[in-house]
């Protein structure tokens, strides 16, 4: 329960302080921190239009893909506490309520019978594809290091203190992040302000989306950041005092959301036919980081 | 800590196969030797000072500073294209390394040998093996020169394995075999690049009677 208030309330402020990082940055000083959420509210106020070749799957879309993310967050846990949902190999089931928003935005995206939005669902599929092997390989060796299978039992048990545990927790915060960059179509893969149909990858599938239904995916958007941040603090916090943990958490997550920012301000989106091999690089990264899980449960050596 | 600088190694080979522009080879290679610094300070330590000072001495000097140094040299003076041009995609060099590493630790899993350190040998082993897959994959001579390095670094960090044992043989071979070969192939490529403005051996397959 209480991952879910504090995930929500990082989630409030996450893509604000994206925005104001990079504003920063490039010199401006940039919109308030609220203003996505203000964005969001409005759109909330706004009915949604629909073409007449679209289908009722274009409808429903928004609503299944915000529902996917808000599942995910429920198994998302605190430290000690659990998520409101915890069960064994609930990881899996993360990524794959994940993936079915997904692919309800994805279809949604074919539906509109717009070429340009059949192009970036194709791109989309194709990176998540390519970034599912990472995230598995991560959890299932984190799995095999503490024997555990869900979530909460996971990080509860994850004890960082010999040196290569600690070269396995950066490569796995590399891993997160990373494949958070992916799954919400952030920079090194996806330019979220390209104004170019042919160049972009998420912004391409929802053009046809107004409204509400704009309204629902970009809320999606914001707590899907927030719920990978909540991950990566798990990763490192294990099990301490609630009074030390909550301020951590916000700290975790305000860093993350400037590092986002940097990373957005001073890289250049990689060329289309460059992102497939990147993302596989990952998945080299996550395999690394099982057979040192290997190596220090004894199995190999 | 030492199997800490032996992952980045590893992850230093990842690197190299999706990277695209000649200086980040040399870069790379340049880290390698870096790496391979720290990993011959912790690991040697059983042998004698003067000896150890050698061998730290050859790895900065010749593997971090002076052969990355003269590689982007023979670079900038041939006028070699900045692009790496290898035959295959770079997607497809990523997919091999990685079965080359996880292919290597499947197979010194199988050994049962109490006296073998596993990870200095599947590290040594992925890296011989993916400097010769660099070798056949890629374009010009100068890569090839590259491979080679990589293939040195791989020589080199085996030998470290057994360098407490048997220090002085395995570490002048080591050096002597990286100066002689960038030394005669820097001037081989000097005359090449003087002579024909290019490197390229593909372009060799082009010889042909008329």
């Amino acid at each position: 329960m209480l991952s879910l208030v504090l995930t929500v309330i990082a989630a409030l402020f996450f893509t604000g302080i994206v925005i104001r990082t990079k504003s920063l940055a490039s010199g401006r000083k940039g919109p308030g921190i609220m203003q996505p959420i203000k964005d969001v509210i409005r759109l909330f106020k706004k009915g949604a239009v629909y073409s007449k070749t679209s289908s009722f799957v274009f409808q429903i879309a928004p609503t299944i893909y915000l529902a996917s993310i808000v599942m995910a967050m429920l198994v998302v846990p605190f430290g000690q506490s659990k998520g409101l949902l915890s069960f064994s190999c609930d990881f899996i089931f993360f990524a794959y309520v994940l993936a079915l928003g997904k692919f309800f935005s994805i279809i949604s995206a074919m539906d509109t019978g717009s070429s340009f939005e059949g192009m970036g669902a194709s791109r989309e599929a194709l990176y998540s594809m390519f970034a599912e092997p990472a995230f598995f390989i991560l959890m299932g060796s984190f799995a095999l290091l503490t024997g555990y299978t869900s979530f909460q039992e996971i990080f509860a048990a994850l004890h960082i203190g010999s040196y290569i545990s600690y070269a396995l927790a950066v490569l796995a915060t590399f891993v997160l992040i990373m494949v958070a960059m992916i799954e919400n179509s952030r920079m090194p893969i996806d330019d979220p302000k390209t104004h170019l149909e042919l160049t972009m990858v998420h912004e391409v599938m929802i053009l046809d989306n107004s409204g509400f239904d704009l309204g629902l995916i970009l809320t999606g958007g914001y707590l899907k950041f927030a719920i990978y941040g909540a991950l990566i603090f798990n990763l490192f916090i294990g099990i301490i005092d609630y009074q030390y943990a909550i301020p951590l958490f916000f700290i975790v997550q305000f860093l993350m959301a400037v590092i986002v920012g940097l990373i957005e301000s001073f890289m250049a989106r990689f060329r289309m036919n460059h992102n497939a091999q990147f993302i596989v690089a990952l998945t080299s990264v996550s395999l690394l980081i099982f057979f040192g899980a290997l190596l220090m449960l004894g199995k190999f050596n | 800590m030492i199997h800490v600088i032996l992952i980045v190694f590893i992850m230093t080979l990842f690197y190299l196969s999706i990277a695209n522009r000649m200086l980040t080879y040399v870069k790379v290679l340049a880290l390698q030797g870096v790496l391979l610094f720290f990993v011959a300070f912790m690991q040697l330590s059983e042998i004698n000072t003067l000896n150890l000072v050698l061998i730290l001495l050859e790895t900065v000097v010749f593997k971090a500073i002076a052969v990355p140094v003269f590689l982007s040299y023979i670079l900038k003076r041939n006028n070699i294209t900045r692009e790496a041009e290898p035959f295959l995609p770079n997607f497809v060099s990523l997919i091999i390394t990685t079965a080359i590493v996880v292919a290597t630790i499947l197979l010194s899993n199988s050994i049962q040998d109490t006296h073998l350190d596993k990870m200095f040998f599947v590290v040594a082993l992925s890296t011989l093996f993916t400097g010769l897959y660099f070798i056949a994959s890629r374009r010009k001579i100068i890569t090839h020169v590259m491979g080679y390095m990589v293939i040195e670094n791989g020589v080199f960090v085996l030998s470290m394995a057994v360098g407490n044992e048997m220090p002085m043989m395995v570490n002048l071979g080591v050096m002597l075999d990286i100066f002689a070969s960038v030394l005669i192939l820097g001037i081989f490529l000097n005359k090449i690049g003087d002579v024909f403005k290019d490197v390229d051996v593909d372009q060799l397959t082009n010889l042909k009677d008329y």
